[in-house]
Order: structure tokens, then sequence, then C-alpha cells
């Protein structure tokens, strides 16, 4: 059967110009064909078709010490087309895989949102729509990425831009040669896409990359030129990295063999971002192998900075309820749990009763992080495993 | 002063005190006269044998002047009778006899022939005829108020006769007498003061609820209107030719009897011995138990009844009350039958599910009685139901002046609310002509009165009886809606506001039967609360309010089914378009291969399910086979909708 639709597919006259299908591009839309096969087959012997979508929760993540990413389990759901909870975003399902084979199919790609608009249609005979909100396609999304085994790139999806890069470094973007160096105050946008047929690297100069929390602390690194003295690459995700820029870290990282030092929060969130590059995320363990980077070093801030760099006492920001389970919470995390010098660090500030911004150290000098701080860190090889 | 003491005669009292009769605004007092009189004839025909056919003519004579003639098939009244039964108050047979009949004090008639007389000074007319061979009798009479006395004025005191065969009707047509050619039967014609109105406590209403506590009498209804031509005579038909079973008399139950009346009893019987007084007098007293009683209250039972003290009958009291005493017997009261129940309200009230339940006979005060519950659901408002070409011709006929107006008076059950949200449905103007509406705009309403929810909203409806009468006033007061608020009708599916009616479309009848109903008034309008009533009451509308349970909930069952499907249903096409996008599939057989997979999941509901949610027969297992049980399809449904539309329609 599946063959056979295969062949139909390929032999399919088109009057649509066909973009002529890359390696990545035929496997995707295999799977894709794959799966609307198997629904065709089901309803063929009368049985009410199915996805198993692999569980994306904290139950069905393992923690692998050897290779000290996340990974996903076994476990997985099983989403029917007959169930009365389950029906419309099995519908949903279909349309997200129908909206890629469509994308693939013509060569182009869109975001998230552009998704959603491309499969969002008033339900014929009835007043629903088959989304309501972005955020029902994106999870849909999700799902389908780990049902199929693809990456949001394989399906023709990005998310928008978030993060910047600046650094001796020349890259390729799409045929386009962009100098790194030469980048600005703004420094180049980190597209969400950035697998090696998009971004190849060329020259690099750089030792080590830089990779620090948010767009502020980012400027402050950038105009002091920090990146040209110390001869790294500097990146920053706003807040929790995206795909993308995790993505690239890993490149680097594997690529061109730089270490990652991460300058963020002394927060749970901060320790979460830094655990997400590390090990990988639990929503998308399924990425780990191909965005963790276990080598990545916790530069700061740290619990004791406060005390070490006599900070004044307004920038303490005092914990409140949530910060406190969250912290509990990252302490327990099974690659968390056995390493001690972390749960001395989460001990630490969970005693002090607050929490630092890395823009608190402006409270010394303005430059002081890109001068004092950091480099101090650096060369005392100061940081966190 | 003591000059100044004198007697009061019974008519007196009731003339300046016409409200405890029910006379207290014309309105009232022209359903009351056609009720008293409807209620003689009924139980004069139900002694008799004969199965009841009544006519009723009501015909505007002046403002706020209306003659009500009320004639029947009954075995018509011997002529030394007629004078006194219309025409003196409390005299009638059926006061001093324990058995079950509608009328009780031998008061009704003849005080609306009073109060007829008072009004408007004329006299009551009475037609008697007693056999197609003998002459009939024709009075016309006053009442003597201070003398509580018929006063006869026709034939010179003494009434006119009218000759049977031929000469007899040359005899009606000459002298305009009133009178349905009948072999046998009595007519009464009472001019009185009174205001016609319609809805509720409406002469109208009463009769649709007589039709069903009544399936086997048959009515015939002139309103005021049909007089002046502009419209028709109602008519319910009987739905049964079997009679009530005749109920018996009985002595009265020694529970019931209070001291003083024992006194009474004990002074005018003749010289007996104790024993023989109290298995004589009274139902349940076998020798054993006169014998018992007598033990207990330290009297020997040879005593003669001469010699018993004050003292003696207070003993004789309380050692009657302290000795157990088998109930009466119960062959005194004829319930309707839940058979007759469920088809008399299913002849007048629409609806999908009809269920009855009859206690069995209980006592209080030594008087035996008995509850029966019928309890009709759905009901859609036949406005939901009517036909396009029905409701042109209704709105063709109407004289209503606006829309909402014709609304509510066409439709049973339809509020000035659920007009109004027919209307604004409609997007017609609220004050538009029904007259004078465009073939589009009824287009427009036909599907509006489709479309328009009227369930929401609507309380249940409590049709009240006490020995298959109507009450139709002070609901608040009586016993039967009293048990009605306070059954916890949210148990049965019902929604329900604590110490109101629950909502729902529902119609409830209860009827009471007894030897002596216990009202509250001479007016016959509220029942009391014992509290023997209020627990059989509360059995009987449990009983049915489980098996309603049963059916809401295998309703909703099926329509939660039936939703479930429709769930699939709707993304089917989704799936199918977007794989067939995927690998070319054939879209339609894709869709059709998924529908019979979504079938075979939801087969359940394929199978209970009708074209509108409803439950069809099969599913319906153990009510099903319930005798008290009735569950109507729609298709069925429909008919008796349609016939009350257009022969049942009040010509306004």
């Amino acid at each position: 059967m599946a063959k056979k639709a295969r062949k139909a597919a390929a032999t399919r006259a088109n009057g649509k110009a066909k973009t002529k299908l890359n390696t990545r591009d035929q496997k995707t839309m295999r799977d894709l064909v794959g799966v609307a096969d198997r629904i065709v087959v089901d309803a063929e012997k009368k049985r009410d078709p199915y996805f198993d979508i692999p569980t994306r929760t904290l139950s069905n993540i393992k923690y692998s010490k050897a290779k000290k990413i996340l990974e996903m389990g076994k476990a997985s759901n099983r989403r029917q087309l007959f169930n009365l909870s389950q029906a419309k975003v099995y519908m949903q399902s279909v349309l997200v895989a129908s909206g890629s084979k469509r994308l693939i199919e013509e060569g182009k790609t869109t975001s998230l949102r552009g998704l959603y608009y491309m499969l969002k249609h008033t339900i014929e005979g009835t007043k629903e729509e088959t989304f309501d909100e972005q955020s029902q396609s994106d999870t849909v999304i999700e799902d389908m990425e780990v049902t199929l085994n693809s990456m949001r790139e394989e399906l023709h999806l990005y998310a928008k831009n978030a993060g910047s890069m600046v650094g001796p470094i020349v890259l390729n973007d799409s045929g386009d040669q962009i100098d790194c160096s030469r980048m600005g105050s703004g420094g180049y946008s980190i597209p969400s896409i950035v697998e090696p047929e998009i971004i190849k690297f060329g020259k690099c100069d750089a030792k080590f990359v830089l990779h620090v929390e948010k767009d502020t602390v980012w400027r402050r690194f950038n105009e002091d030129k920090f990146w040209k003295t110390h001869k790294c690459i500097l990146t920053h995700g706003g807040g929790q990295p995206p795909r993308g820029v995790r993505r690239l870290l890993y490149r680097l990282n594997q690529e061109l063999k730089l270490p990652v030092y991460c300058l963020l929060d002394n927060d749970p969130w901060g320790y979460y971002i830094y655990s997400v590059i590390k090990q990988g995320s639990i929503n998308l363990a399924y990425e780990s192998k191909r965005m963790a980077i276990p080598q990545a070093r916790f530069l700061g801030l740290r619990s004791s900075d406060y005390q070490r760099c006599d900070l004044s006492p307004s920038v303490k920001i005092n914990l409140n309820d949530t910060d406190i389970k969250r912290a509990k919470q990252i302490a327990n995390y099974p690659w968390f749990a056995h390493k001690k010098p972390w749960q001395k660090e989460i001990a630490m500030m969970l005693s002090n009763g607050f929490k630092l911004e890395v823009e608190s150290l402006i409270s010394k000098d303005i430059s002081y992080v890109t001068e004092e701080y950091t480099p101090r860190r650096l060369r005392d090889r100061d940081w966190l495993d | 002063m003591a000059a100044s003491q004198r007697d009061i005669s019974v008519s007196e009292f009731f003339a300046k005190n016409r409200h405890l009769l029910g006379f207290d605004n014309p309105r009232k007092a022209l359903l009351t006269t056609i009720k008293e009189a409807v209620d003689n004839s009924l139980d004069a025909c139900e002694e008799a044998g004969i199965i009841p056919e009544i006519w009723i003519h009501v015909e505007q004579t002046g403002t706020n002047r209306f003659k009500v003639g009320v004639q029947d098939n009954g075995p018509g009244i011997l002529k030394k009778q007629i004078p006194l039964i219309f025409g003196k108050l409390l005299y009638g047979s059926k006061f001093h006899r324990l058995r079950m009949s509608r009328g009780q004090q031998g008061i009704g008639i003849s005080a609306a022939g009073m109060y007829g007389v008072l009004t408007t000074g004329k006299p009551v007319k009475i037609v008697s005829k007693t056999s197609p061979r003998k002459a009939a009798h024709y009075y016309e009479i006053k009442i003597d108020t201070k003398r509580n006395l018929p006063v006869i004025l026709n034939g010179r005191g003494d009434g006119e006769d009218i000759p049977p065969k031929e000469k007899g009707d040359k005899y009606i047509e000459k002298h305009g007498i009133e009178w349905i050619p009948v072999d046998h039967g009595t007519r009464v014609t009472i001019e009185l003061e009174g205001k016609f109105v319609r809805g509720r406590g409406s002469v109208d209403e009463y009769l649709e609820q007589t039709a069903i506590a009544n399936p086997h009498i048959t009515i015939h209804y002139q309103d005021p209107e049909c007089g002046n031509g502009s419209g028709e005579e109602r008519v319910w038909t009987r739905s049964t030719e079997q009679l009530p079973r005749e109920p018996k008399e009985i002595k009265p139950h020694p529970y019931g009897v209070e001291l003083g009346m024992l006194v009474t009893m004990l002074h005018d019987v003749k010289t007996m011995t104790l024993s023989q007084f109290l298995t004589g007098s009274f139902s349940r007293v076998s020798q054993a138990v006169a014998k018992r009683i007598c033990q207990t209250a330290g009297l020997k039972p040879r005593t003669t009844t001469r010699r018993i003290s004050r003292g003696d009958a207070d003993k004789l009291y309380h050692a009657i009350m302290e000795t157990k005493i088998a109930n009466p017997a119960t062959d005194c009261i004829s319930p309707i039958g839940e058979e007759l129940l469920l088809k008399g309200l299913h002849h007048v009230v629409p609806g999908e599910f009809y269920v009855s339940a009859t206690r069995p006979p209980a006592v209080y005060r030594g008087n035996p009685f008995q509850i029966e519950v019928a309890l009709a659901y759905g009901g859609t408002s036949s406005a939901n139901r009517i036909p396009r070409d029905v409701l042109k011709d209704l709105l063709a006929e109407s004289d209503a002046r606006t829309m909402r107006q014709f609304l509510t008076n066409t439709f049973y059950g339809l509020g000035n609310d659920a007009a109004d949200r027919i209307i604004k449905e409609a997007s017609l103007r609220p004050r538009s002509s029904p007259g004078k509406l465009k073939p589009a705009e009824i287009k427009k309403l036909h599907e509006a009165m489709q479309n328009v929810n009227l369930d929401a909203g609507q309380t249940m409806n409590v049709l009240r009886y006490a020995n298959r009468v109507p009450l139709q006033f002070q609901h608040g007061a009586c016993a039967i809606t009293q048990s009605v608020m306070n059954t916890n009708w949210r148990a049965y599916g019902l929604s329900q506001s604590r110490g109101q009616l629950p909502s729902g479309p529902v119609t409830i009848m209860v009827h009471m039967a007894s030897v002596w109903v216990p009202f509250t008034s001479e007016s016959k309008e509220a029942i009391a609360g014992y509290p023997e009533i209020q627990k059989e009451l509360r059995l009987a509308l449990q009983s049915a309010g489980r098996k309603l349970a049963m059916y809401l909930r295998r309703r909703l069952k099926v329509k939660q089914e039936g939703e479930r499907r429709n769930v699939f249903l709707r993304y089917l096409g989704e799936v199918a378009t977007a794989v067939s996008e995927i690998n070319q599939t054939d879209r339609k057989k894709l869709y059709d291969q998924l529908l019979v997979v979504a079938k075979k999941k939801t087969a359940q509901a394929d199978v209970k399910l009708d074209k509108r949610g409803r439950v069809v027969e099969e599913s319906n297992g153990d009510l099903e086979a319930d005798p008290n049980v009735l569950i109507v399809d729609d298709s069925e449904m429909f008919a008796p909708s349609t016939s009350e539309n257009t022969n049942g329609q009040k010509s306004t």
C-alpha cells in the first residue's frame, strides 16, 4: 500500500513547478506519506486510526550518565481519531502533516505562526475553527516532530529569530558571506534553522564561545569589544535559548571545538537555561543528541558573588515562593542531584534568600562585568560544571 | 339590644359572604357557576349509569352580564325536587352520605342561582326531563334569602309542564325555552354578572382540565364569541366509553368521629344496645371489636344507648381511639385509573413521555382516600411543531392586535418571554399585526418558531384534582402544590430552585379521590394538608419521578452518544482531505471508510437515535414494558397536536 501511494506521489503530474527534493526532504516526505498510508490502511480494515506519540514529560526522560545528556524514554501516548477527547487534536495532527508536506513539496519554509494561518480554517458545516490559537498548532507541531522523528527544520518550519551573535568568525548563510566581526552594535541575528545546508562555517579565530542570558548583557560585552580582546564568539538567546541558538552553539562546539561558557543570572531560571544548554530540555529531549553540549560551563553569577564582589545590598531580589519551589525541583533533577558543587550553590542561594541578575554587577562599575568579573573567572578557571 | 337579636338564614349568610363560595369577583363568579352546574350534571349522570354528555353555552347579554346554560343527558330530576335543589341552600343528597362524589355540601348550584338573581334580577331557569315519554318540567325560580326557600315564578307558582314529543317541541319554540333535544336530562340557565377571560383560571382551562380527568365525558362548549357568530363550538370528545366504577356508600369509620358527633349519634339512634349501636353505625366494627371497645371504656356491651351519659360517651370516644380497628373499605372511592390517566393526559397535553402512578387507598381521620399522579414530559409547545400552512390560516383568522398577543393567545404554554424571543429571532416588529404579514415574513416566523428553544424558563405545570374536579385557584395554599414543591425533583433529572416548582417542559396531574375531600374552604379551591395526605402525595410523586428520571437518564445518554458521533463526523472530512493531500488517496473513498468505522464505534447511538435525537422504541426496554408509561415518538405526537390546533383553536 505504502509503495503504491509513493509511486502515485512520484508520478503525479502536477502543473506547479516542483522543486527537486534533497535527501533529507525525501526522507521526511516518506515519513509523512507513511503516516497518511497508515490511516488509509486502518480505514480499509475498519480499525480506528491512531498515532503513538512519545511522551514529552519528566516521567519519560532519562539522564544518560555515559553521554551526559537527557534522552527520551520509550513511553508514548496513543492519539486516536475515535476518542472523544482526542478527535480534534488528531485532526489537527493530520492537518500539520499535510501542511508540512505542502511546504516540502514547494520548497518553502514558514514560521510556526505562518503554518498556523495556513491550516486555520472553518470546519465545513460547523462554526468551529481547525485551530483556535497558535499555541494549539505549536504543540501539535512538536508532537509531529517526535512522532516522525524529524526536526522542525525538516518539516520546513522555523520559529522567529531570537538571539544574536558576534565574534571573529565568517559564516556562509544561504550563500551570503557574513563576517560576524563586522556586525555593528546589533550583531548577527541567529536564524531558527542553522543546519549545515544553510549555515556553513568559514574562517574562525575564536578560542571559545561566551553565551550570555539576555540582550542587555550581550550589548555591554559587544560595546566593550570583549570578543575582540578575548577572541571569542559572543551569543545570547533572549532568555531560554531557542533551538536555533542551541543548535548553533552545538555546532560551534562540535565542529570548531570551541568550549562554551555561560554567563547567566543567579536564579532557578538561569540554572535551568544552563541545564538546557548542557543536557537538553525535558520538552525536547528527542533533540538532545543534536543540541546538548555536555562540556558547557557555568561561569556565573554565583551565590557567593554578592559577598565576593562586595555588591550593594540594593541589588538583591528576594526569592518568592515559585523561585524556591523551582530551585528545589532543579536540585532534585538527576543530572544535578549528584553534583556536590551545584547542590552547594543552590543551597546557598536558598539560604541567602535572594537572587542576583548579571546586570547587578553594574552597581560596581559599568564595565565591571567585561573588564573584571568575566576575565577573572576565565583566568581562574572558576566555573561550575 | 335583645330585640335586635334574630335568626340568620344560611342564604343571608352566604349572600353576604359570597367569597366563601367562590363568587368573590365577576371572573370567578362565571367560572364557579359553570363549575357547579357541570359538577352536578356529571354526578347525576354517573350515579344513574349514563355516559355523560354536557353542553355549555355562555352568552353575553350586556356589559358584564352573561347567560350561562348548562345541559346534561342525565336522568332528570323529579318535579318536586327541582325547586329545592336549585333554590335552597344546603339541600342535597351528598352531604350526609360517605361516598365519593364531586359535590359535597349542596350549596353550589343554588348559591350560583342566588348570585345570579342578586346581580341581575333574572330568575334561574330549569328544564328537566326524566323520560322521552313523560312531560318535561320547566321552572323559573328565585331564592327567598330570608327563609332560604325557593320562590317559583312561572305557572302561578307551580312551574310549567312541557308535553313530550312534537307537541313539546312546539311549546319550547313558542315560549323561547332553551333546550337541546335529548331523551332525558336537565338544563339550568342562570344569568349573572361576570367577566369572561381566557388563560389561567378561565372557563376554557376548567373544561380542558375536566376533560383530562374525565376521559369518559363529552363536552360541547360555546363561548361568548360563538354566540356572536365569530367562533366555533369547541368539543372535547370522550376517549373511553367506560364509566368509572361506581363508588359504594360507606358508614363512617370510628376513627373519623369526634366526641360531639358521637354524642349526637347516640342520641339520634333508636334504643338499642351499645354493641348494636357500634356495629350498626360504623364501618369496620365487628362484634369482637365492639366488645373490645366496651371493655376498654369500662362499659357493658349490653347497656342501652339511652343510658350512656356524657361521661360515658367521653370514655367511649377515647376507647375507640385506643382500639385497633381495620381501615375502612376502599370500594367507596373510585380512582381514575392509570390507563385512563395516561389516556386523558396524552389526549390534551402534548408530550413525549407519560407516566402515571396510583397509590393504594389510605385513610385520614377515618376517611378513605387515594392519590393518583400522572406526569407528561417533553410537550414541546405546539408552537414548535405547527405546520406552515396551519400557521398561515391562524394568522389570517386571528384578530390579535400584536404579534406577541397572537403568539401567547394561540399557543398553549407560551409566555410573553418566549413570544418576544420568537419575534426577535424572526426579526419582526413586535407591534406588527398578525393579519398583515407578508409570505416571506410568515416563513421567517415559522422558522423562528421552530428554532427558538421554548423549554427554557418553563416551570412545571401542576394540574390539581379533587374527585375529578379541577382545582384552579389558591394553588399556593394547596397540599398538592406544596408536596410537589417539597419533592426533590433534582434527583429525578429536573432543575429546581429551593422551595419552588421544578422547571422544564413538565405537566403533572395530581388527583385526590376521597369520600370527603378536606377543602380549606367552601369554594373548594385547595386541599388541606393532613399528614396522611401529604405522605401519600409524596410517595406518589416520587414513584412517578423515579420513572421520569429513568427516561431522562436514558435520553441524556443517547443524546451524549449522538453528540459524540457528531464530534467524530465533524472532523472526519478534515482528516480525509488532509490525508488525500498527502498521499493522493481518493478522498471520498477514505471518507466513506472512516464513516463506517465511526458508525461502528458509535453503533449504540445509531440504534437509539431517530432524526431529532429522540429515543426510538426499541431502546426503552423496561420503561416500554411498564403499563404505566407511555412513550410517544415524533410522528405519533404530531397527530393530536395538529387536530388540537385546527379544531380546538381558540377563535380569538
